[in-house]
């Protein structure tokens, strides 16, 4: 597990992008065990307290749950997934669109661009597979 | 919770600490951060009753320190106290008769956790391993708190990085640390607290989560503010 932390976003909202990332291109699946909170600490190298603090939220959130003793795991609810990759999409969308808008380019030259770089990209993943 | 309350000390006629307050509660990494020569070991020296105070009080879980405080905090200073002869294991020992509250399953799993060998003799050891026998002569004491003196300066890089995995870990589990530092670069991620002091005084006392939350500031960006205003 590795995460770049920035230091000026509060870590345990880093730590939950994480997941939500991870949750959302299936590199966590639904049920998964995920590691205790101070496994997680000590792989990401952060504070205990912090790790706590990002379980709880997602626990709150719905990301995660705990029965009893066991550990942690990843939520198995298709809505809650949906909804953390549809979260994800709609950011990146948004500052794709701030960043072009703030240099002026037209939507359909824009677009246009788009296709052709998502087309040319695929393209480079799979000949490199 | 270590609490030191409006702590002042003077070596002679030179004031060192001029009304010091600040808090650590357990289960927290507390980190007092300052250039060297502003008060940060006499502040530990005085935590543990090793100097007298010219004024103010120092509080461990509500009670005045007193001559028991030792059998509720650990010290490690920045410098080996053990004979240069010795070897780790004897060191062990050593801590094992004197302290009542010594853990030696705590203690080998440590020398595990550092991949040490408990026949090396102390003056024998690296900057970096002596740094981490240190760390483990005080980790091992069941204690609540454990005052650390500069863990991380003049060692290596990976031993640097295995006293920092030190803090993450179950070694620590829920009792209180204070460290001191000049330097937050490595640990910016991994303390609760951050006390910023500058001759003898407290100039910031601050949450790094929360500091990061309300204000999207790091550790550093307050330090800038602070001491280069």
């Amino acid at each position: 597990m590795d995460v770049k932390f920035n230091n000026r976003d509060p870590v345990y909202i880093q730590v939950i992008r994480h997941f939500k990332e991870k949750i959302a291109t299936g590199g966590y699946e639904p049920g998964q065990e995920i590691p205790s909170r101070r496994e997680l600490a000590n792989n990401l190298k952060i504070n205990p307290n912090t790790a706590q603090r990002a379980y709880k939220e997602m626990e709150e959130e719905g990301l995660i749950f705990t029965e009893g003793n066991l550990p942690s795991r990843i939520t198995n609810d298709p809505e809650v997934i949906r909804n953390v990759r549809k979260e994800l999409i709609l950011e990146a969308v948004h500052s794709f669109v701030a960043s072009v808008q703030s240099i002026n380019v037209p939507l359909e030259e824009a677009l246009h661009l788009v296709k052709e770089n998502y087309q040319r990209n695929k393209n480079e993943q799979e000949e490199s597979l | 919770m270590i609490e030191v309350k409006d702590v002042t000390k003077k070596f002679g006629r030179k004031p060192v600490l001029k009304g010091v307050s600040f808090t650590a509660n357990k289960g927290e990494i507390t980190c007092l951060i300052g250039i060297n020569g502003v008060g940060k070991t006499t502040i530990l020296n005085a935590i543990m009753n090793l100097t007298p105070l010219n004024s103010g009080e120092i509080l461990i879980d509500g009670e005045r320190i007193n001559k028991h405080s030792y059998e509720k905090i650990a010290f490690i200073p920045d410098a080996i106290t053990m004979l240069p002869n010795m070897k780790i294991s004897d060191a062990m020992r050593f801590m094992a008769d004197y302290y009542q509250c010594w853990n030696q399953k705590r203690a080998d799993e440590m020398i595990g956790f550092f991949k040490l060998n408990p026949n090396d003799r102390i003056s024998t050891l690296s900057k970096g391993n002596t740094a981490k026998v240190n760390m483990l002569l005080g980790l091992a004491m069941d204690v609540n708190y454990i005052l650390m003196d500069e863990p991380f300066s003049g060692i290596d890089i990976f031993s640097r990085e295995q006293i920092a995995d030190v803090f993450t870990s179950h070694l620590v589990e829920d009792r209180g640390v204070i460290i001191t530092t000049h330097e937050i670069n490595d640990i910016e991620h991994l303390i609760d607290k951050a006390v910023l002091l500058n001759e003898g005084v407290v100039l910031k006392e601050f949450n790094a989560e929360e500091i990061r939350e309300s204000e999207g500031k790091s550790v550093i960006d307050v330090m800038r503010e602070v001491y280069l205003k």
